[in-house]
């Protein structure tokens, strides 16, 4: 109660104490003026190096632009030939399935942690920075370390298995479950930092819900799920649509960690995998690009999607 | 009493589980730092190498323009951070409440940057780099850097949820806008802010390819790309690029803790409207 | 408020401090007279340090001229020099493979050196000839051979001893390969005889022409993974895997062949000439293990690839280019290689002093090799067809297919990729 009234009232006092203007032009215009002044240098410099070679990358997917540059036009004849890819299908049950998996696991864990070090306990400021320690390190680095975790003969999770008398799979040569354990690899890393928005979501949640309900005697579970879930819906929205976002996009993990001669790599490829294949390896560039654009595509029909969902369960 | 003290007693369970689940291969990583390469490959894995080898770090240090590196890398995660928390919030704040025609499609444009790989950015931004003249310097590891639709996406979310009672007796009084988003809204969209400074921090500071590409020589590298040199074709240095790794991860650990107290002891108004 | 001040001045520190660090680099650029710049891109950090030694040798006997080493990483090299190709801001003097060679000639991106070796008399002679091959397109020579690398067979002496196995000798035949890593697979120990890894420049390319076929002809052409000699030469890889001889596939993905070596896991392996310096540092082969020449199959044969330094073609110092060049395939810069141990120099002469660095080892097996020697298998598209091969060969390595199927699926392939080539 305190705390929120006393921020209202603090910023009607802020306001109070600006100086007036006389309003001299209609709402309207102010509104379009500012609103257009203030979004203009990040507009425009997004133009420039972001949206004008988007549309370059769109221009290139109708060539057949190779190494350096030079390109003819070959109209939808990329996509023509991506329709028949099996590669690119493969791509895209790969990416599916790794997103629909590792981004609802990932949020539950990363609220979860959150909430548990939103507690009155002691150590919080170590328990959140050894958490987010996986967000900060060298990807490169992770994935040697992931490598070695995972490798089947002498690896420490086999390892400890074995302790077990458990005989540990080839958690990255075997087609079957390598994708898993990349998502292993790709939760581990974004716990932490889905963490840091959620702290953030959290601590916006006012203090006077949580007291009322230990007042009517509700549980810390009974809390959890009737007041932290539903008021942190903005927070969850935002890091839905920025994870699957994120994870459609995935490569850095798969490229690092499994091998070019690897008979899993068919079902773990990315469709950013393919479109680095693509553009780097076999410097079919403007067959890259088409990858990107189906992607884009694809990416774009998600978002729209959440985004028209959002009304049905985002409380604002 | 004691109910609160298992609660608590509880939670720590729970969490040191899942810290030790977090920081095993951290364990692994500084283990590695420590042993020469022999020991690094060794077939079964030694898990303690036979004595600490801080040559590895000494190694790292010597071989590579450390100071350099960090130099380069905080100047340009502090210039692009500090950027974006300006320039993101500014542009989330017109996006958030202020109504003016095209807004949405526009923000849609914004966000659609979003939505395709990264490396298509890294060839048509070299070039633009290239015909401004700003190849191999720090200003081209800052320059497109500065502008970001995540940034903008994320703040526009939280000045979203902040109530709009704040503008409109604002607006009566005759305030702009610039000033309701400089002077109330600011202050208000801390936890926000703070989470969009570590994100882009992060970032900036483990980019690989960008730095890579539009610099070329060591004096102008950052710390990741300075980094990935240990990787040879044929070989890597597993204990140096370790030792590497582990000394390029302190600065941004050392800002997290600070920033913490920032958000945690911040001031949001989001969620508390009835 | 604090904040506010805070965060402008932490934006103005940072942009002025940018400005400064802009600054700073453009003074230094005004130059005396007829004073150049050259900058030379690299990729290997181990061999930074003879690149850089070279360079100051460069330096004195030409004071008008600097170069700047760039070094980017491996993985990010070919990426990167794609980009500034396509921006038109290659580096003057750069290293350059097999593989790239005629993509770059044919993308017009290098600057031909076969006038200027001629007009300087250049003795061309004291490099391997397959290697001066390997760098000239179409009758034009593009680049300066600097250093050569081939396979050999290395083995673990103390498990010869172990179990009172003679070593291997240049009598051996693949037969007696085969037979010995039988013999010395002692599964209980955890001991293969030997690694048959998917590899080619350290595998199949060499028993493919040992066999006496070819993986692409002459003309670059046609393929010849059909041919019965090359199916040979990759199913002899198999049979070692099939007599238990061999780790698995998937097990050699996840342990690299070198690693079980290091580790007392293996016999013998095959391993390129980079291997050296390696094996004489790591604590466990330095003293325990040496090396010989291939063994021999229907013949005796081995690939050889070589780095050369190339120019860009539209470099705005060709002279000054060239003489780094003409410097960097010398007799001095050459030494100074052979002395630094992390790769053999191409000039002939300065052999033996590369040799020295590593006389704990036979590595005169690598320079005797250069007898039998063939180029790298490479074309314009090398990228396009490595890929068919990758593709193919695993399926077969995980026993999912025959050597005989991949290997005409890829001959398929491969001469489409080449037919699009030459059209």
């Amino acid at each position: 109660m305190m705390n929120t009234e006393n921020n209202i009232s603090k910023a009607n006092r802020k306001i109070n104490s600006l100086p007036k203007h006389k309003a001299s032009s209609t709402k309207k215009f102010n509104d379009s003026f500012w609103g257009y002044l203030m979004i203009f240098p990040t507009v425009a410099g997004l133009l420039i190096f972001y949206i004008y070679p988007f549309f370059k990358t769109f221009f290139y997917s109708f060539t057949n632009m190779g190494a350096f540059g030079e390109y003819a036009w070959t109209g939808i004849q990329n996509y023509k030939s991506l329709l028949t890819d099996t590669n690119l299908w493969l791509a895209l049950r790969n990416t599916l399935l790794y997103t629909i998996i590792s981004v609802p696991i990932s949020i539950f864990l990363s609220i979860t942690v959150a909430a548990l070090l939103n507690a009155k306990i002691k150590g919080l400021t170590v328990y959140r920075t050894l958490f987010f320690l996986p967000a900060v390190t060298m990807p490169a680095a992770v994935a040697m370390v992931w490598k070695w975790l995972y490798n089947s003969d002498y690896g420490l999770i086999n390892y400890i298995l074995s302790k077990f008398s458990i005989k540990g799979p080839a958690w990255l040569s075997d087609p079957k479950i390598a994708l898993y354990s990349i998502i292993v690899v790709s939760i581990w890393m974004t716990v932490g930092y889905n963490m840091v928005i959620f702290l953030a979501g959290i601590q916006g949640i006012s203090k006077n819900y949580y007291e009322a309900a230990e007042i009517d005697g509700a549980g810390p579970i009974a809390q959890f799920f009737k007041i932290t879930i539903p008021l942190l819906t903005p927070t969850i929205f935002f890091v839905s649509v920025m994870s699957l976002i994120g994870s459609f996009q995935v490569f850095d993990y798969i490229f690092m960690m499994i091998s070019t001669n690897s008979v899993a790599l068919e079902s773990t490829q990315s469709v950013v995998y393919l479109f680095y294949k693509n553009a780097f390896m076999l410097q079919e560039k403007g067959y890259a690009s088409a990858i990107a654009m189906v992607l884009f595509a694809v990416i774009m029909i998600i978002t729209v999607i959440q985004i028209k969902l959002q009304k049905r369960w985002v409380n604002y | 009493m004691s109910k609160a003290k298992s609660k608590k007693a509880f939670i720590h369970c729970l969490l040191i589980f899942g810290v030790i689940l977090t920081i095993t291969p951290f364990l692994w990583m500084i283990l590695t730092s420590m042993k020469t390469l022999g020991e690094s490959t060794q077939i079964p894995p030694i898990i303690f190498p036979k004595k600490l080898n801080w040559q590895n770090y000494k190694e790292a240090v010597a071989t590579l323009p450390f100071i350099k590196f960090y130099i380069n890398t905080i100047i340009s995660t502090v210039a692009k951070t500090v950027g974006q928390v300006v320039l993101c919030s500014m542009a989330a704040y017109a996006f958030a409440r202020i109504e003016f025609p095209g807004r949405n499609i526009i923000f849609i444009i914004v966000l659609s940057v979003l939505m395709v790989p990264g490396q298509i950015f890294l060839l048509p931004q070299y070039m633009i780099i290239q015909k401004l003249g700003l190849l191999n310097t720090i200003r081209a590891l800052i320059l497109p850097g500065l502008f970001s639709a995540f940034g903008t996406f994320l703040l526009r979310q939280f000045f979203m949820t902040l109530p709009k009672e704040l503008e409109e007796a604002a607006i009566l009084d005759g305030c702009n806008h610039f000033r309701i988003y400089w002077n109330i809204m600011m202050p208000l969209a801390k936890p926000g802010l703070t989470a969009l400074a570590i994100f882009t921090a992060l970032w900036s500071w483990n980019d690989l390819m960008w730095p890579l590409i539009v610099n070329t020589s060591p004096e102008k590298m950052t710390l990741s790309a300075g980094l990935a040199s240990m990787q040879g074709q044929h070989l890597t240095n597993y204990p140096v690029l370790m030792a590497g790794s582990l000394l390029a991860i302190w600065p941004m650990i050392l800002l997290f803790i600070i920033f913490q107290k920032s958000f945690v002891e911040g001031i949001a108004m989001s969620g508390s409207k009835s | 408020m604090k904040n506010k001040k805070l965060l402008s001045i932490l934006l103005g520190a940072s942009l002025i401090a940018s400005i400064f660090t802009g600054c700073s680099e453009s003074t230094s650029s005004n130059s005396k007279d007829k004073q150049v710049t050259l900058t030379y891109g690299i990729w290997d950090k181990n061999q930074e340090p003879a690149m850089k030694e070279i360079v100051a040798a460069f330096e004195k006997t030409h004071t008008n001229i600097k170069v700047k080493v760039e070094l980017t990483p491996y993985k990010q090299y070919w990426t990167k020099l794609e980009t500034e190709a396509t921006g038109g801001n290659l580096p003057d003097v750069f290293w350059m493979n097999g593989p790239h060679i005629a993509q770059y000639a044919s993308g017009k991106m290098l600057m031909p050196i076969t006038d200027k070796l001629k007009k300087d008399n250049f003795d061309t002679s004291v490099f391997p000839e397959s290697l001066i091959k390997l760098y000239t397109i179409k009758d034009e020579k593009y680049g300066m051979p600097k250093d050569w690398d081939t396979t050999a067979l290395w083995y673990n002496k103390k498990i010869f001893d172990d179990a009172k196995v003679p070593y291997p000798d240049d009598t051996w035949d693949w037969n007696k390969l085969r037979e010995v890593a039988k013999k010395l697979t002692d599964k209980s120990k955890g001991i293969y005889g030997i690694a048959a890894p998917q590899e080619d420049q350290q595998g199949y390319y060499n028993t493919i022409l040992q066999c006496g076929g070819f993986v692409i002809s002459d003309d670059k052409k046609v393929s010849g993974y059909d041919k019965t000699e090359a199916i040979e030469g990759i199913q002899c890889w198999l049979d070692l895997i099939k007599d238990g001889s061999s780790p698995t596939a998937q097990q050699m993905e996840a342990t690299q062949p070198s690693n079980l070596f290091e580790s007392g896991k293996l016999a013998m392996v095959y391993q390129g000439s980079w291997m050296l310096s390696e094996f004489a540092k790591n604590e466990y082969t330095k003293d325990k293990v040496d090396v010989v020449v291939m063994p021999k199959m229907k013949t005796r044969a081995a690939v050889i690839h070589g780095l050369g330094n190339v120019i860009y073609s539209k470099t705005k110092n060709p002279e000054a280019a060239w003489e780094f060049v003409k410097f960097l395939g010398g007799k001095e810069a050459n030494e100074i290689q052979a002395k630094a141990g992390a790769a053999i120099p191409a000039y002939k002469p300065a052999l033996n002093i590369f040799f020295d660095s590593t006389k704990q080892f036979n590595a005169k097996a690598y320079a005797d090799e250069l007898e039998y020697s063939f180029m790298y298998p490479c074309s314009k598209d090398t990228g396009k067809w490595n890929a068919v091969e990758g593709d193919n060969f695993k399926k077969v390595w995980a026993g999912q297919t025959t050597a005989e199927a991949a290997c005409k699926k890829i001959a398929e392939d491969m001469n489409k990729i080449l037919a699009a080539e030459n059209k």
